[in-house]
């Protein structure tokens, strides 16, 4: 039988209540036990303030657990796939406010335990967060994906440009056509591989391949991008360019019907950054045009589309919401700021990084759950 | 597990949850076998920073960073900021969980309950924090100046200097790094690291003060930290053109490379004469055991101890010289490999007095051209005024200086 019990922390935490008025001790332990289709019963109202709940799984599937406030469906906390036979705790500071639990068995419908009404103390110091379904962001990746199919269409285009250039061997010509077509591609926001195989073709750095930049497997955006700052004459580069534009109508071809799995919008908000401040700001990607700075910027852009289509989400669930707008503001003032001084450099490595910081929420928030 | 099913560490954490640290109330817990071990604290609140007479514990990270806030408001929650974190890390606790709201507040590093491991965390500024950014020109005392450079220094601009100084110290390595990646974590915006010096303290071997790494013993003579009016006369800040400096300590930190591989072609005879001591007891060469006090009066042309070995250059032991005296609280490094395949190792020294001219630089100007100097060099590192102790939960790091 499913129960919820208030657990005095065995003997002498049993002895250590006796002295107390029973209400301010931190000491007990509230013990939750779930299976299928029981979420717990009859719970006692717990003291505010810091407490572990050990919860524990007693039936034969695994099952998600959620502290809820019932009136609004929000989380306070989660313990997720919580196995068979196992427990866990869950860290709950409790303030005035309803509460319950919530069980989602693996195929069954979510069940919602008894909800009990913590009186005292003040509110609860972060509000619960109403989750986010897959249903929920929908609408998002359908706004992103309208974004990126558009962007691989410049894509496209500045890519055959960039060919046609290369063909006809002017250098200046052919590094500012370059940089059109990189930023193109980083507009898109294509980190830690979004784009699969294709992102290796269009994109690739020589890491990783056993003769780095000598490596035939070298190819794409950076491999012309080293060529024209190494000397290399545009024309024997041309054939790179011809490379790319296959791989571009290749990912053009196939991303209409490649799904959009909803997790990845929130998780790009911050890693299309995390990606620009591991590869851009240190310079590792630079294959010798210096253009880190305008790439960082355009990847801001990307950032900034996909932030677009999580705002209807995230502005009411993500209390710093606004702070994004002034770090990435930062970010573009200090990229623009290019007097090279180190002190100018720790600016910029301070906006960037406080910028991810304030991102890196949205994918946790945005981390797709159940709700029924 | 026990019977009941609930473990009995939780109910340690429980407590610490609450915001005591398990130090704390150790002492009114029974004795069970379960129980943890007591989690050493050092007191955070007090009219001084800890970390200055705290014996020094193991490990430590001296940190220097540039300041980078707009203004002096974001300037003043930088410092508070710093004191949350230092007040949280120095007791320890469990840190609150988001729930679905965020990434986890904790790295994790120390497990789910964060020890105090008697963590220290001690708050200096740099002489570039008075200049005109923050209107702080006209609360600057005389004495904090960027660090001198020396007649025998290498220094490299990019690993000297800084806004602010962050010194932690704790028992275990783990300890210290944690702290330092959950106050760079808070800090992102608003503060840089400028440079980083890891430092440990060696145990005894095999008794009296710990060894250097020319492998003699360092701070035998040290001043006694017991003695509150030598605190008081010789590392507290006192009567001073800046009242707000009152109680503060200013602090020294230099990395002194050591050429270990060059030391160690040296004959035992020329490096117990540069030290001026025995490198196995640590005596001084007039003396028989480590703690025997040498007598320079007795010894006027140096025929035991040379006039210009390190320990009679740096403590004369004169009337004119007492007043000179440092508090050294240093540390051995050891980070890596140079260009021709030398160890780059030596000591993170730090020390902290009440007068950097009357006190460091005086010492320093005395050891100029020492013999030692042949074999050390001084690469990097900074002058810092250790702000005044955070007396309770409403004072904050800086008050004094921002208000």
């Amino acid at each position: 039988m499913p129960f919820v019990v208030r657990l005095a922390g065995g003997i002498l935490g049993a002895a250590v209540l006796a002295g107390c008025t029973g209400h301010d001790s931190a000491q007990d332990q509230l013990t939750l036990t779930v299976s299928r289709g029981n979420c717990g019963s009859a719970w006692e109202t717990p003291p505010s303030g810091a407490q572990k709940v050990l919860v524990r799984n007693v039936g034969t599937v695994t099952t998600e657990v959620d502290l809820i406030d019932p009136g609004t469906g929000g989380v306070y906390a989660e313990v997720e796939a919580l196995a068979p036979n196992t427990e866990r705790t869950m860290d709950v500071t409790f303030g005035k406010s309803s509460y319950a639990f919530r069980c989602f068995a693996e195929d069954t419908d979510a069940v919602t335990g008894p909800t009990i009404q913590v009186t005292e103390g003040s509110p609860p110091a972060s509000p619960a967060v109403l989750p986010i379904s897959s249903q929920d962001l929908s609408g998002a990746v359908g706004a992103y994906r309208g974004y990126v199919t558009k962007g691989l269409k410049t894509l496209a285009d500045q890519t055959a440009a960039l060919t046609r250039t290369l063909r006809a061997g002017d250098v200046a010509a052919s590094r500012a056509a370059w940089l059109r077509a990189h930023l193109a591609y980083e507009r898109l926001g294509a980190a830690y591989d979004t784009f699969g195989d294709f992102a290796d073709q269009i994109d690739g750095l020589p890491d990783g391949l056993s003769k780095g930049v000598q490596d035939p497997e070298f190819v794409g955006l950076r491999r012309i991008e080293y060529g024209l700052w190494h000397g290399q004459p545009p024309k024997t580069l041309a054939r790179y360019g011809d490379q790319l534009g296959t791989a571009v109508a290749g990912l053009r071809a196939e991303f209409p019907s490649a799904r959009t799995d909803p997790n990845d919008l929130p998780l790009r908000a911050h890693e299309i950054m995390e990606n620009a401040l591991q590869f851009e700001l240190t310079g590792q990607a630079d294959q010798g045009s210096g253009t880190g700075r305008a790439t960082i910027q355009a990847n801001l852009d990307g950032t900034q589309a996909v932030l677009d289509a999580l705002g209807p989400l995230m502005t009411k669930r993500y209390a710093d919401w606004p702070q994004i707008a002034v770090w990435i503001a930062k970010t573009r003032e200090l990229i623009k700021k290019q007097d090279g001084t180190a002190m100018d450099r720790r600016r910029l490595n301070a906006a960037v990084s406080q910028l991810v910081e304030v991102l890196a929420p949205i994918a946790a928030i945005g981390d797709v759950r159940r709700t029924s | 597990m026990s019977s009941n099913g609930t473990p009995r560490r939780a109910f340690l954490w429980g407590a610490l949850g609450a915001g005591v640290a398990v130090g704390a109330t150790g002492a009114t817990l029974p004795t069970r076998a379960e129980a943890t071990a007591p989690d050493p604290v050092v007191p955070f609140h007090g009219i001084h920073q800890a970390g200055i007479i705290t014996p020094a514990q193991p490990h430590a990270v001296h940190v220097a960073f540039d300041v980078l806030t707009d203004n002096r408001a974001e300037l003043t929650d930088l410092f508070k900021t710093l004191t949350e974190r230092a007040r949280f890390l120095t007791a320890g606790g469990t840190p609150p969980d988001p729930g679905i709201s965020a990434p986890p507040t904790d790295s994790g590093v120390l497990g789910p309950t964060v020890p105090a491991d008697r963590l220290t965390v001690t708050v200096g500024v740099g002489a570039s924090l008075f200049d005109d950014r923050y209107g702080l020109a006209n609360r600057k005392p005389k004495q904090l100046t960027p660090m001198t450079t020396f007649p025998n220094d290498h220094l490299d601009p990019a690993e000297s200097h800084g806004d602010l100084s962050v010194q932690l110290c704790a028992d275990n390595r783990d300890t210290v790094v944690h702290a330092l990646r959950d106050i760079a974590r808070h800090t992102r915006g608003a503060m840089q690291m400028r440079w980083r010096y890891e430092g440990f303290n060696s145990p005894p071997r095999p008794a009296g003060t710990p060894r250097n790494l020319m492998g003699f013993k360092d701070g035998t003579s040290n001043l006694d930290t017991n003695d509150a009016a030598l605190m008081d006369r010789m590392v507290w800040v006192q009567h001073n053109d800046q009242p707000w400096t009152t109680n503060g300590s200013y602090q020294v930190v230099r990395r002194i490379r050591m050429l270990v591989e060059f030391w160690d072609r040296v004959s035992i005879n020329e490096q117990e004469n540069m030290f001026g001591r025995r490198r196995d007891t640590g005596a001084p060469l007039d003396g028989n055991h480590e703690n025997d006090v040498p007598n320079f009066a007795a010894d006027p042309i140096g025929s035991a101890i040379p006039l210009t070995s390190h320990i009679r250059r740096a403590n004369p032991r004169t009337p004119q010289s007492d007043d000179s005296r440092i508090l050294r609280r240093p540390y051995n490094y050891d980070r890596g490999v140079d260009t021709v395949g030398n160890l780059d190792m030596g000591l993170v020294f730090v020390c902290y007095q009440q007068d950097l001219q009357r006190q460091f630089e005086a010492i320093q100007n005395r050891l100029a051209d020492e013999p030692l100097v042949d074999y050390i060099q001084p690469v990097g590192g900074g002058y810092f005024l250790v702000l005044p102790g955070v007396q309770n939960t409403e004072d904050y790091l800086g008050r004094g200086l921002l208000t």
